[in-house]
């Protein structure tokens, strides 16, 4: 591509640099802004310094937040000895949409995976252990993405807290709503089987 | 029944643009030699096992000079037509269709549409290390058994976790055994499954592969065919726990269904040192033709057979035996590829099946 200003390759290059965006993308969204009113651009690039300067992670469960307790954690509404284990701040997004959980969370900020150099010690896992221990929590959800990795994260925790008093329990994995069992691979097709319900308990939902 | 009625190339190998019509049940395909017999076997290949059967790198399969390329075939299984297409896009990513419905996975394509392959190269299975073997013998497995395949693809991805893992202990000088723990426990379940499956799917292969090549060979010799596992002498969780310091030391898994081995002897001798070169091929003609066989059995149809280049090698009579046995005692769909036309129609003269003729330029 060829610029006539410098000013404007420094800003296509910097936009492309932004997962999903292309070169071509990057042109459009810079000279969308150059059509802006001056003020309107400043206004944009500050919300989003902003955004980063002042956003914080919640020390207790580490998903985002504005001060040092994010808002899921400090609603008392909420059934603080319900914790539900999740990869990212995406995860909390998509559950909390679903409007069905109450409890609170904890970011792990991934899953355990040797080969691409992610350990224990990258994780907040010691920070939920500590957590676990302080709050007495009755129950731990694990709301993992259905991998080999995801298990091995949920065994490994599971194997630190050996002894203590804490439920643990994951998300129900199976034949997913709508879709049909033929294409259903054999894997989950025979975990469906085993982890059968009750057709009451289906039935309430 | 399964049968390939048609398929067409788009920039796969040194097709720009071309299109085969398969109408007999038994086809032939000539040409000189680079003429591209190989590749059109090849692109069927990519429609069962959504790859290569020569590469394990799709860009290889691309034209020279061109980026993506796209298999298209017409098939009937059990009475319905189906369209299956295979495609590279620009950006490498691989795509697997059938009647418009894309795969997630490849992995639950395969066994869809079985396939056997003979070629030259096959040899490997025999003369090879274990690994081609073991290779051998997953690509029938996986086939007939899709819990099998999920298994071995979980094992291997937690045994390259494993072996991650104990390279990082040695490097960092700090070891969390109880991750190890975890990984163990996870690649005992696999390890257990797929051995045991390994074990009675051998039992009764195995012999069929013996009785075949002394049918074969015409005559009985002393050739046993044995399946060695380290599952045989205890559990995989009892093989880790055994192996663990030996594995932190060595940094890699020692003990495992990834050590398995399909020993070949001769009398006391290993096969592959002191057998001629028509022992071998017959060998390799009696695994191959015990997996057709197998196949046909479990599946209720004949997988598609592709011969590259068997022929060469073999003396006349051979020939006219190993074509009876795959055109006439099979009623499966057959592709032959050969460089010398005259002699392939004289001896599909002999046998007398109708057959079709693919000549590549």
């Amino acid at each position: 591509m060829q610029f006539s200003s410098a000013l404007l390759e420094n800003a296509v290059n910097e936009f492309s640099r932004l997962p999903g965006i292309g070169k071509k993308t990057a042109l459009r969204l810079v000279l969308h802004l150059l059509k802006q009113d001056p003020k309107e651009v400043e206004r944009f690039s500050e919300v989003i310094a902003k955004m980063r300067q002042e956003i914080k992670f919640c020390q207790r469960c580490h998903n985002v937040s504005d001060g040092d307790i994010c808002s899921v954690c400090a609603n008392s509404m909420r059934r603080q000895e319900l914790i539900c284990v999740v990869e990212s701040i995406r995860d909390v997004i998509a559950i909390e949409s679903t409007q069905q959980f109450s409890g609170t969370y904890h970011v792990l900020g991934g899953v355990i995976s040797p080969l691409d150099g992610i350990g224990p010690d990258q994780l907040t896992i010691a920070a939920l252990l500590q957590r676990i221990e302080k709050e007495k929590t009755e129950e731990l959800i694990f709301a993992l993405s259905p991998t080999i990795q995801g298990d091995t994260t949920i065994y490994y925790i599971q194997k630190k807290l050996t002894g203590k008093q804490v439920r643990i329990t994951t998300i129900a994995r199976g034949i997913a709503f709508g879709g049909e069992l033929e294409y259903a691979d054999e894997l989950t097709l025979g975990r469906s089987l085993q982890n059968r319900m009750p057709v009451e308990k289906y039935m309430n939902h | 029944m399964l049968r390939l009625d048609s398929i067409s190339l788009y920039q796969f190998k040194n097709y720009p643009e071309s299109a085969f019509a398969f109408p007999e049940r038994v086809m032939c395909i000539c040409g000189r030699n680079g003429a591209g017999k190989t590749n059109l076997l090849d692109a069927i290949h990519y429609l069962c096992f959504t790859r290569s059967y020569f590469t394990r790198m799709d860009a290889n399969n691309v034209m020279q000079g061109r980026s993506g390329f796209r298999v298209q075939g017409q098939l009937r299984l059990t009475g319905k037509d189906e369209t299956a297409v295979c495609l590279l896009r620009e950006t490498g990513k691989k795509e697997m269709m059938v009647n418009g419905d894309a795969y997630d996975k490849f992995s639950r394509h395969i066994g869809r549409y079985t396939c056997v392959v003979i070629a030259p190269d096959d040899a490997r299975v025999i003369t090879g290390g274990s690994e081609e073997r073991r290779a051998f013998l997953d690509a029938l497995l996986a086939q007939l058994d899709a819990a099998y395949l999920q298994q071995l693809i979980i094992y291997n991805k937690v045994l390259q976790q494993r072996n991650s893992l104990l390279r990082q202990f040695a490097e960092q000088g700090r070891r969390d055994l109880s991750l190890l723990d975890v990984l163990d426990a996870q690649l005992a379940d696999a390890g257990d499954l797929i051995a045991e499956k390994r074990r009675v799917f051998l039992l009764d292969f195995l012999p069929e592969v013996l009785r075949l090549y002394n049918l074969i060979a015409e005559q009985e010799e002393p050739l046993m065919l044995v399946y060695e596992s380290q599952l045989q002498h205890g559990s995989m969780a009892e093989l880790l726990a055994h192996a663990r310091n030996k594995d932190l030391q060595a940094q890699r898994s020692t003990m495992g269904i990834h050590r398995d081995e399909l020993d070949f002897k001769m009398g006391h001798l290993p096969f592959r040192s002191i057998a001629s070169q028509g022992q071998r091929k017959s060998l390799l003609f009696a695994l191959k033709l015990s997996e057709l066989e197998v196949l046909r059995r479990e599946k209720g149809f004949a997988p598609l057979l592709l011969l590259d280049d068997v022929f060469e090698k073999l003396d006349e009579e051979r020939i006219g035996n190993l074509l009876k046995k795959v055109c006439v005692e099979n009623d499966g769909q057959i592709f032959i590829t050969d460089t010398n036309e005259e002699r392939l129609k004289l001896q599909m003269k002999k046998i007398g099946v109708p057959y079709g003729m693919i000549r590549v330029e």
